[in-house]
């Protein structure tokens, strides 16, 4: 019981923290991850449920979540300005960066799921 | 069991081709059924020359027949008619009606070899004087331009034909063609095209030396390289072929040239007390003797394992003319197997024999064998300490019914013995045969050696596990041991019981239908791959919709944090970069659709000018305002 109340507490604090110290920009990215992770975990359920036909729109679902989830945190990372010292781009660079490969990950899926 | 019988002699068979004595009878008999019907003047012209040769005078009848069906424009049938009339005593061909196709043909630039012999010959039959140096002009030329075979051995008749000197310069070129000739396998010289062109040009040396004057110079061992080939010729498929070989044959059996000695064997293979020699014969190719000899056989080599038996022994002369020879083999001491013996000739007059080393003839020596401790078990499948043997000797069978039930299975072992050696030996067959006695139906199983020297035969049948092989027919079967081997004078077929009575486990199955297998089978329908399991439409739709749901959670949650809509700059460049950016995205709904990839990429290279122009400079835009905030 005592270790149940113990990691309710982390958590707590773990949010309150984040609450904090993170800008907002940063917050609305947290959001669209968490909406992208949703996503594909609804498609992969589905696609346990029921099994993987077709297979081929399966992949490009999951892989098109997947793909966005990477580009949105490595969007992140870039905007965040602890990184600044590691990364030399500006933010509109970062932002230009990841609309064109988004583009060419759209692309990619909408090719794939057939 | 006739495949294990044939083996050995094809092992035999594969070395190399022996000589052999010409098979004359049939090549008389072959002009004896042409000479019935004639259909045309080049067989009317091997027959008659054919039997010719073989001594047979023809009487002048036939002359009527050459004039029948000679075509006097064609300077081949020409010469075939010249040549048939030569054969007979007294027949006289009209010459001034082939003069004219003659000596068109010796005049032609364009006459092939073989053509201008067929002018030549003619020619010097019919009396017609040729043109010698103008002859022996063209064949120099038609020599550069056609250097095949046939045609270097029509120019070598064509030489015949002609003055002594010529055809003496001809004869010196016979050594030129020999090395043309083709060595199959080591033991056969042939020219490429067969018996035919072979024989023909083979011929022609004979024929271009005696014109000459001079002796056929070949090597010896090319010589009777070139007899082997001849000789292995059993039967030949034209009439040509047939007079060319029966030319060559006396040839070689002329004293005046090379004559190659034939040795072969006239006894039975198989050497026994009964057999005890190997008879030789010693001719010439036509089955001639050849005068008085002196034949060694130099060693007796066991095929397998190469152990000599007989080193240096004369053998002993059997007919008055000298072609029949005898050499005792059999002796106790010698063991069974495959002997080869090496046997060398001397003439004891100086003559142009040859072929008189290496020749080697095959025996082999067989041995009786006795069938020894025979035993019959029957035991249980499981439980073998409970065994019933029976001990059996050639050729006694039981007598009495032998029963069995599946749970038991039956052991035959036995040994066979060299009677003169003393030794366990295997043989090639070794077989138990089962005969259903109702339907005859035939079930044989392998005797199986043991390894080592006592060589001890043992075969098991099982009423479960050979089960199958009977088809479960619980009937009364007949028992036979057969035994045989090419080394065993006699082979056994020995009946172990005549009612043996098997009882199999399950009901017996109808005998497999053998003809079946020659009947249509059964037609196989196409299966087309089946479509796999689908879902229910309505699943799939609501998840579709379920996926949708987390575009509301994103918006509840951007809310909550605090969009800041308010900051969004207003003004051409951003409203162009939105609507590029939306219109990618339409590009992209499009593109599933109906579009393909080229054109969906041209489409976006030209969406994405606008796109990259407005982007830059909203951003520029943003990047002022944050400097300037700062």
């Amino acid at each position: 019981m005592s270790q149940l109340g113990q990691v309710v507490g982390i958590l707590r604090k773990l949010n309150e923290e984040y609450q904090i110290s993170t800008p907002k920009k940063l917050k609305l990215i947290d959001a669209y991850l968490i909406y992208v992770l949703l996503t594909g975990i609804i498609q992969f359920a589905y696609c346990l449920l029921v099994g993987t036909f077709p297979f081929n729109s399966f992949l490009s679902g999951f892989i098109s979540t997947v793909g966005c989830f990477i580009l949105a945190a490595s969007l992140r990372i870039q905007l965040n300005k602890a990184n600044q010292s590691t990364f030399n781009v500006t933010p509109e660079r970062a932002f230009a960066d990841f609309v064109f490969a988004h583009i060419i990950l759209h692309l990619v899926v909408i090719n794939f799921i057939g | 069991m006739i495949i294990f019988i044939i083996l050995p002699i094809f092992s035999w068979s594969v070395v190399a081709a022996n000589l052999n004595v010409a098979n004359l009878n049939g090549l008389k008999a072959q002009f004896q059924t042409a000479i019935k019907s004639f259909s045309d003047i080049a067989s009317l012209h091997y027959t008659l020359a054919g039997i010719k040769e073989l001594g047979v005078q023809l009487p002048d009848s036939y002359c009527d027949n050459i004039n029948k069906l000679v075509d006097k424009l064609n300077v081949e049938s020409i010469y075939h008619a010249t040549e048939a009339s030569k054969t007979l005593v007294n027949c006289k061909l009209p010459v001034e009606d082939y003069r004219a196709t003659l000596t068109a043909v010796l005049q032609s630039e364009d006459s092939k070899t073989a053509e201008l012999y067929f002018a030549v010959r003619s020619s010097v039959i019919l009396g017609i004087t040729v043109d010698e140096s103008k002859i022996e002009k063209r064949l120099n030329l038609l020599a550069k331009t056609d250097d095949s075979v046939v045609s270097q051995g029509y120019a070598l008749l064509t030489g015949a034909q002609l003055s002594q000197t010529i055809a003496k310069s001809y004869a010196d070129t016979i050594n030129d063609l020999v090395q043309q000739a083709d060595e199959i396998d080591g033991s056969i010289l042939q020219y490429e095209g067969g018996i035919g062109a072979t024989a023909l040009i083979f011929n022609a040396f004979y024929e271009v030396a005696e014109k000459a004057g001079v002796p056929v110079k070949i090597d010896s061992k090319q010589l009777i390289k070139f007899a082997t080939y001849f000789s292995s010729k059993r039967h030949v498929a034209t009439l040509r072929s047939a007079y060319y070989l029966t030319k060559i044959f006396k040839h070689l059996s002329d004293n005046k040239n090379q004559v190659p000695v034939v040795v072969s064997r006239i006894s039975p293979s198989a050497i026994s007390p009964q057999n005890p020699s190997v008879l030789v014969s010693v001719t010439n190719i036509l089955g001639q003797p050849v005068g008085e000899m002196s034949v060694v056989a130099e060693s007796a080599k066991r095929k397998e394992d190469g152990v000599v038996v007989i080193s240096k022994q004369k053998l002993i002369s059997k007919a008055s003319d000298f072609s029949v020879y005898e050499l005792p083999f059999y002796d106790t001491k010698i063991p069974r197997g495959f002997y080869t013996i090496h046997l060398t000739l001397t003439a004891r007059n100086e003559g142009k024999l040859i072929g008189l080393t290496d020749n080697m003839i095959d025996v082999k020596v067989t041995s009786e064998g006795t069938i020894e401790n025979v035993e019959l078990t029957v035991s249980d499948r499981d439980n073998t300490a409970q065994a019933k043997t029976y001990k059996l000797s050639y050729p006694n069978g039981q007598t009495d019914k032998l029963e069995l039930d599946y749970h038991q299975k039956l052991t035959i072992k036995f040994q066979i013995k060299d009677k003169q050696s003393d030794e366990f030996v295997r043989v090639q067959q070794a077989f138990l045969r089962f005969t259903n006695k109702k339907s005859n139906k035939e079930i044989i199983y392998l005797a199986e050696p043991s390894d080592g020297a006592n060589s001890q035969y043992k075969v098991e049948v099982d009423l479960i596990t050979n089960a199958n092989d009977f088809r479960h027919q619980s009937d009364t079967y007949e028992l036979v041991l057969i035994l045989g081997d090419s080394l065993l004078q006699t082979a056994y077929e020995w009946k172990l019981n005549n009612n043996v009575q098997l009882t199999f486990h399950e009901e017996s199955l109808a005998d497999k239908n053998h003809q079946k297998l020659y009947l249509p089978r059964p037609e196989i329908i196409h299966q087309f791959r089946e479509d796999e399991k689908r879902p229910h439409n309505v699943v799939s739709l609501v998840f579709s919709a379920l996926t949708a749901l987390p575009l509301l959670v994103l918006l509840i949650l951007w809310l909550k944090i605090g969009f800041n809509l308010s900051g969004l700059p207003l003004g051409l460049s951003p409203l162009g970069f939105h609507i590029s950016h939306a219109a990618v995205f339409a590009l992209m709904f499009f593109y599933w659709k109906c579009l393909n990839m080229f054109q969906t990429m041209r489409y976006l290279a030209l969406v994405c000018i606008p796109l990259f122009l407005f982007g830059h400079r909203v951003l520029a835009t943003l990047a002022a305002r944050r400097a300037k905030k700062v």
